[in-house]
């Protein structure tokens, strides 16, 4: 039999046809996909000796003791010691790779600059109160003649472990206001009613959930005062005062006196209580001047400490107290999002974990405290140490002031420290001077248990009856903020404000949707954000859960620096 | 594996999740995404096209004003015990059950891509890289090296932090045990939950917190109509949060979504 071409082709695609009725096709694209799972694109992982280092949080002063699996000397993940994180502090060690992150500065530069014109009339505004460096600013400025300033002094701590029952008027208390470990400990024992215009994170736990209008939170405050002081009787305040011990929390203020007349003071609004300081620091320390009582164009020179952020003092309330003539402002800043838009010279420096920092005490530690941010990542060249800069303006030497710190406290030899790698807690006055500051640089803790220092009296602050709120018709909205960290924050939280809809992006307001309406916005439009402090360039969610007339805004600077508590707000399509 | 399940009793590894507990932090998806190298999302994703292996979704009653109530609801992989669906119709054999554990699996590496099983997961649990893995310049250095990071154009899902089973397993092993320890065997969302809403654990074994979570009268689970037996208990003391469970589809979300 002669084979024509007509079969050779009728047999290749009989073949091709048949094969495709075996395993083989299959098998090739199971390989592809096996080929293809390595792709050299992929990153691959470090691999070393994995060991756990400790550290504290030092992203905000609760300061969570952390622990840090490292692949070498690499975190690799973080976890908390006494409980879970937030997830900004989960994330943090991607803090030092943020593309956003300012790397470079002119420091020298900005040195001479500040040398140069010191004399004219400078000051520190220190976003972080509270730490051992704060000192080191407050010694330079009093060297210089100049002004150590705060946002806000912190009158008192709150311990929540002595409350029956607790009224929070706005205060985000189960989502960041004081330590999680405490706060979680403390829920299970008393009662919480949550006031507030949104179902924020800490309503929707809340015992009871009272919804007030928007921007009525001060008459509400004052509503529970009148009743308590003797005027129309209310329930709330019937409650309070019947199921006590009662504490009241927000921003009011009228909240000292409630929390006055319901016997908190001294109950569980305590005095904030600091760890020993050398008297040498004290005796030569410049006086707290808070922000608002800094007398306008006074300020020729202003050094801004943005490491470790506690809090974003919008820019129209710090402009008006620099000079008229070319004021000169200089950051520490991490990223040229906040201060640095504003600021002259934006110097780098390092963020946590590459930071070696104590932590302020937070809002609810009623004990002495101290606290190192151990570095778990080497820093990088070429940033800058706010610290060293400021205390060189002065001729003062600050880089062992952490250390001369630690001696004091052992020098009282009071209270114990905690070390996690082992759970142990040792007195201090077991230890040596160095066994006690490698207790420390190891993420130990320093606490003086039982030193609890009683208030006695509550601050003599006066309270302005009338309530005043804003009444511009054009501006229909009242701005609400989201709870948040300013600060920088890992790409990794695209999960909770991009991949969903869990957190507020800080670049983003969100309407309910008859408001998106009426203003002809959709989910996820760009839009201008105004108030009568300026306007800024915002994306749009709409959300149901955001009441009628108000607005949630998110925590970006560019936001906050237009808005204020209350402040009315009116959101128009780009 | 198989073998080693004739040698011990096989585990049942589940989680009870107390709705009325959890505050939607997120600590859970970023403990996630850190502890299996899932990468940041990509400037198009969104929340149809993102990689988050445990959403926490916001719930509400339905009311409106004053009235209107949340709660936040964390959604997983259910790890279905038996006719998992996803199982059933993955023509790769790439996802299984396994029967020492009896987590669902998925085997990156034979996923084809189909979403076959996407489209079969009645609890959307299931997510598809639509973008090659990529982190910002540097941060690959803080990579899990006990997950490897994984490639375009597959599925992947919640395994109950598997990498740390191995690690759990292997130091077992070395201890001479033939059993894991629970307390070395921790998914990272339940380490993370700062509000304590999350327990895992063997529910086989009646004495975990786990196994006494799913026996409580107010615990429920996800369309447990369905039959399909999962392994996530909640709890709530809330009526209208348990109604969720026999919910038919959701009003919004991923259903009204093509792709």
């Amino acid at each position: 039999m002669k084979n024509s071409r007509r079969d050779i082709f009728k047999f290749a695609g009989g073949a091709v046809a048949g094969a495709l009725f075996t395993p083989a096709p299959w098998r090739l694209i199971t390989d592809a996909a096996l080929w293809s799972e390595n792709w050299p694109g992929i990153p691959r992982p470090a691999r070393g000796e994995i060991r756990a280092r400790f550290t504290n949080c030092a992203l905000c002063p609760a300061g969570c003791a952390v622990r840090a699996r490292c692949v070498g000397e690499q975190p690799v993940s973080l976890a908390g010691v006494r409980g879970g994180l937030c997830p900004f502090g989960l994330t943090a060690h991607h803090l030092p790779y943020h593309p956003a992150r300012l790397k470079q500065g002119p420091i020298e530069e900005a040195s001479a600059a500040v040398a140069k014109r010191a004399a004219d009339g400078i000051a520190v505004l220190d976003l972080n109160p509270g730490r051992t460096v704060s000192w080191t600013y407050r010694r330079a400025m009093a060297l210089l003649k100049g002004r150590y300033l705060a946002p806000e002094s912190q009158a008192v701590a709150y311990d929540l472990s002595a409350a029956k029952t607790v009224l929070s008027i706005g205060a985000p208390l189960l989502d960041g206001w004081g330590t999680p470990a405490n706060v979680i400990a403390a829920r299970r024992n008393f009662r919480l009613i949550q006031a507030e215009a949104v179902e924020s994170r800490t309503a929707v736990l809340a015992d009871e959930w009272i919804p007030l209008a928007p921007g009525t939170e001060r008459a509400f405050a004052q509503q529970i005062l009148g009743a308590l002081q003797g005027g129309r009787p209310s329930v709330l305040a019937s409650e309070l005062a019947g199921n006590g011990p009662s504490l009241v929390i927000g921003d009011a203020p009228e909240i000292p006196e409630i929390n006055r007349l319901l016997g908190a003071w001294g109950k569980i609004v305590v005095a904030p209580q600091e760890a020993p300081v050398p008297d040498s620091w004290t005796r030569s320390a410049a006086a707290i001047t808070l922000l608002a009582d800094v007398p306008d164009h006074s300020i020729h020179v202003l050094l801004i400490d943005e490491s470790a952020a506690a809090s974003y003092i919008p820019w129209h309330r710090i402009q008006p107290k620099l000079a008229n003539e070319n004021p000169l402002v200089v950051t520490f800043a991490a990223t040229r999002g906040g201060y640095a838009r504003h600021a002259k010279y934006a110097l780098p420096i390092a963020v946590y974990p590459e930071l070696t920092d104590d932590i302020a005490p937070a809002v609810d530690s009623i004990h002495p405290t101290f606290r190192i941010s151990v570095p778990l990542v080497t820093p990088p060249a070429g940033l800058a140490n706010p610290a060293e800069f400021v205390g060189a303006l002065a001729g003062a030497t600050a880089s062992n002031a952490l250390r001369e710190r630690a001696d004091e406290i052992h020098k009282a030899g009071l209270g114990t420290v905690l070390t996690y790698a082992d759970a142990k807690e040792t007195p201090v006055k077991e230890l040596t001077p160095d066994a006690f500051w490698k207790a420390l640089t190891e993420g130990g803790e320093w606490t003086q248990k039982g030193a609890r220092r009683i208030l006695s009296q509550a601050p003599g602050k006066s309270i302005d009856p009338a309530v005043r709120p804003e009444t511009a018709i054009d501006l229909p909205l009242i701005a609400i903020r989201e709870p948040g960290n300013p600060a920088l924050v890992s790409p990794l939280m695209t999960k909770l404000y991009q991949e969903s809809n869990l957190r507020l992006a800080p670049n983003r307001v969100a309407l309910h949707p008859d408001d998106a309406r009426a203003a002809n916005l959709t989910n996820g439009a760009r839009a201008i954000l105004q108030t009568r402090a300026g306007k800024c360039s915002v994306e749009v969610t709409v959300d149901p859960a955001v009441p009628p007339g108000a607005v949630l805004v998110g925590s970006s600077p560019g936001i906050q620096d237009v808005c204020a508590p209350g402040v009315r707000a009116k959101v128009v399509s780009a | 594996m198989i073998a080693e399940s004739k040698k011990t009793p096989a585990a049942r590894y589940g989680m009870s999740i107390d709705v009325d507990r959890c505050n939607g932090c997120g600590s859970c998806m970023v403990a996630c995404a850190v502890e299996n190298n899932i990468p940041p999302a990509t400037a198009g994703a969104t929340d149809r096209t993102g990689l988050t292996w445990i959403r926490v979704f916001r719930i509400d009653n339905g009311a409106e004003g004053a009235e209107r109530r949340s709660a936040f609801v964390p959604v997983l992989c259910q790890h279905c015990g038996k006719d998992a669906p996803c199982v059933s119709v993955c023509p790769q054999q790439a996802v299984d059950v396994d029967p020492a554990t009896g987590i669902v699996g998925q085997m990156p590496e034979r996923c084809l891509g189909c979403r076959y099983c996407m489209a079969a997961c009645p609890y959307h649990a299931r997510y598809f890289n639509w973008w090659d893995p990529a982190w910002p310049a540097g941060m690959e250095k803080t990579l899990n090296p006990d997950v490897s990071p994984r490639m375009r154009g597959v599925v992947e899902k919640c395994n109950f932090c598997h990498g740390r089973w191995h690690a759990a397993k292997t130091k077992a092993v070395a201890n001479g045990k033939t059993e894991i320890d629970p307390a070395d065997y921790i998914p990272a969302c339940v380490e993370a939950c700062p509000s304590g809403a999350i327990h895992f654990g063997n529910l086989n074994d009646a004495a975990t917190e786990t196994a006494q979570g799913a026996r409580l009268p107010n615990s429920f689970r996800m369309l447990e109509s369905l039959g399909t037996d999962p392994k996530i208990y909640y709890q709530s003391k809330k009526n209208w949060v348990r109604e969720i469970s026999s919910a038919p589809r959701p009003a919004v979300g991923k259903e009204k979504a093509r792709g």
